[in-house]
């Protein structure tokens, strides 16, 4: 496991240099002016950024109000005794309410459970592993959509929900079957 | 469907703000107007004409219980200040101390700024001579509507934390956008397209062979896997952008869109986000095996759901692509 570690380290810090230099090195090579392109490229970057904006105040804004009015605790409460019937940890439960609204609402909840549980604890690994395995899904889908200025996004919402639901339940049968 | 859970989002945040706003009026949670009795003790020797007194302030969970009816378990001792101002004496809780609910929220309403419980003292008489003990009673400032007034200070608050992020993502989209131009001149990315386009067309069906949205969909998804965010985002969104260029719609997603977005909220992580390992520290060894086969699981459910959903009768309809051959047919 250490080794596999290390060779992951490895590949993830050698990747970003490697690419940063590689594509005008590579361009260099190929007789392309790479600094009038790059600079010409470039330009683009503050309008998609500008473009984004109302997409992200708009998701923004509402998931902030939706968490400052209690609600998300009231859910959360409400959805204890069900979950417990089928079997699944209560305590996780609110990872996977908070993790596709917010990420630094999410990584909250993992240094709350490290508090409340202790590393070491199966739950922690759970909700951890919710944690990097799921993206802030509604973010993505503003930023994304936002980005090409796409208002209907279709099946993107019930797609990406299922998809994080079905890393909830992953989640919590391998880390069982792994350290359980 | 966003719509929907949008619209909800901000209406039942306004229904939980005012139902539990109704019933701290209705249980009268923050007893506005009346006074807390607590037990003062001051310091040996203490001066009772200064015009400022510091002095140890005890909450009783008993005395707690009976005035607000919360299941306080412990006494808390805590220090401030009896300051005399024209209106009479004002007991200061010093700044930032760790109190009880709902003094915690009391002191969240009334004194944002300095964050220090102030109260008037009343009924407040200087201890005897030769004892530092004695009683009075504080009555706080008046706590109403606690969730509507944060409901929509959030709502200012994030749209200012939206802007906040949108415009930190400049920097990279610049730096990213730029090195791809790089590649798109100089062939790199016709490379990468021509080597990966067997594998990832069989995903994104109605991109034409050999475009170049495909190579930024194969970096994005590789920055992806291996947990580099700042550089995914960046590469997805072009990637985005050239799949718009494709889009015979100018405001409705394609089945392309939905799939790259799909594969991205539930992206193979062979790498964890560097935030989580931030977190973690050493046990994200451990977990590395488990958040790699979750996502894979999660992954393939992504496609195939997004691949399905795309075939449903409802969503086929708002298709871009079927838009246009009606149109024409």
């Amino acid at each position: 496991m250490e080794t596999l570690r290390t060779f992951v380290d490895v590949i993830s810090v050698f990747v970003l240099p490697a690419i940063i230099v590689g594509f005008p090195l590579y361009g260099l090579l190929k007789k392309v002016p790479v600094y009038e392109v790059f600079v010409d490229g470039a330009k683009e970057g503050f309008n998609v950024a500008v473009t984004i904006i109302p997409y992200l105040v708009a998701i923004l804004f509402a998931i902030g109000m939706f968490r400052a009015s209690g609600a998300l605790d009231f859910l959360i409460d409400g959805l204890r005794p069900i979950v417990g019937l089928v079997g699944i940890p209560a305590e996780v439960i609110p990872m996977g309410i908070i993790r596709p609204l917010t990420g630094s609402g999410s990584a909250a909840v993992v240094l709350d459970m490290i508090n409340q549980f202790g590393e070491d604890s199966i739950l922690v690994k759970m909700a951890a592993t919710m944690f990097g395995s799921t993206e802030t899904t509604f973010y993505v889908i503003a930023v994304y959509f936002g980005a090409a200025n796409i208002r209907k996004t279709r099946h993107a919402v019930p797609v990406g929900l299922i998809a994080d639901f079905a890393a909830f339940i992953f989640a919590i049968i391998i880390v069982q079957l792994l350290f359980g | 469907m966003l719509n929907y859970i949008w619209a909800g989002l901000i209406i039942f945040s306004l229904v939980f703000a005012l139902a539990s706003d109704f019933r701290d009026i209705a249980k009268d949670t923050y007893r506005n107007g009346d006074a807390l009795e607590v037990a003062l003790t001051f310091p040996e020797g203490f001066d009772s004409t200064r015009r400022r007194l510091p002095v140890d302030v005890r909450l009783t969970s008993d005395g707690l219980r009976q005035f607000y009816g919360t299941d306080v378990v412990v006494d808390s001792v805590l220090s401030g200040t009896i300051v005399q101002t024209a209106d009479g004496r004002q007991l200061r809780f010093a700044q930032d101390v760790a109190l009880p609910e709902p003094l915690a929220t009391i002191r969240q309403v009334t004194s944002p700024r300095d964050n220090d419980l102030r109260g008037a003292l009343v009924g407040f008489a200087a201890p005897a001579a030769g004892s530092v003990v004695t009683s009075a009673s504080v009555a706080f400032g008046e706590v109403r509507f606690v969730k509507m007034n944060a409901i929509s200070a959030a709502a200012l608050d994030f749209a200012e934390t939206a802007v906040t992020l949108a415009l930190g993502l400049i920097g990279a989209l610049a730096l990213w956008m730029g090195l791809l131009k790089i590649a798109e001149e100089s062939g790199m990315l016709q490379g990468i397209v021509r080597f990966t386009q067997p594998v990832i067309r069989r995903l994104f069906p109605e991109i034409p062979k050999d475009h170049p949205a495909l190579g930024m969909i194969v970096l994005n998804l590789s920055a992806n896997m291996l947990g580099l965010g700042n550089a995914a985002t960046p590469l997805g969104l072009k990637a985005m952008e050239e799949l718009q260029k494709l889009n015979p719609s100018k405001d409705t997603a394609t089945n392309s869109m939905v799939m790259l977005l799909a594969l991205n909220t539930a992206s193979v992580q062979i790498v964890p986000p560097v935030l989580l390992v931030a977190i973690m520290g050493l046990q994200i060894n451990q977990l590395m095996v488990a958040i790699f086969l979750v996502t894979l699981l999660s992954g393939v459910t992504a496609v195939t759901m997004a691949w399905l959903f795309g075939r449903m009768k409802r969503y086929r309809a708002t298709d871009p692509a079927n838009l246009v051959n009606q149109v024409e047919g």
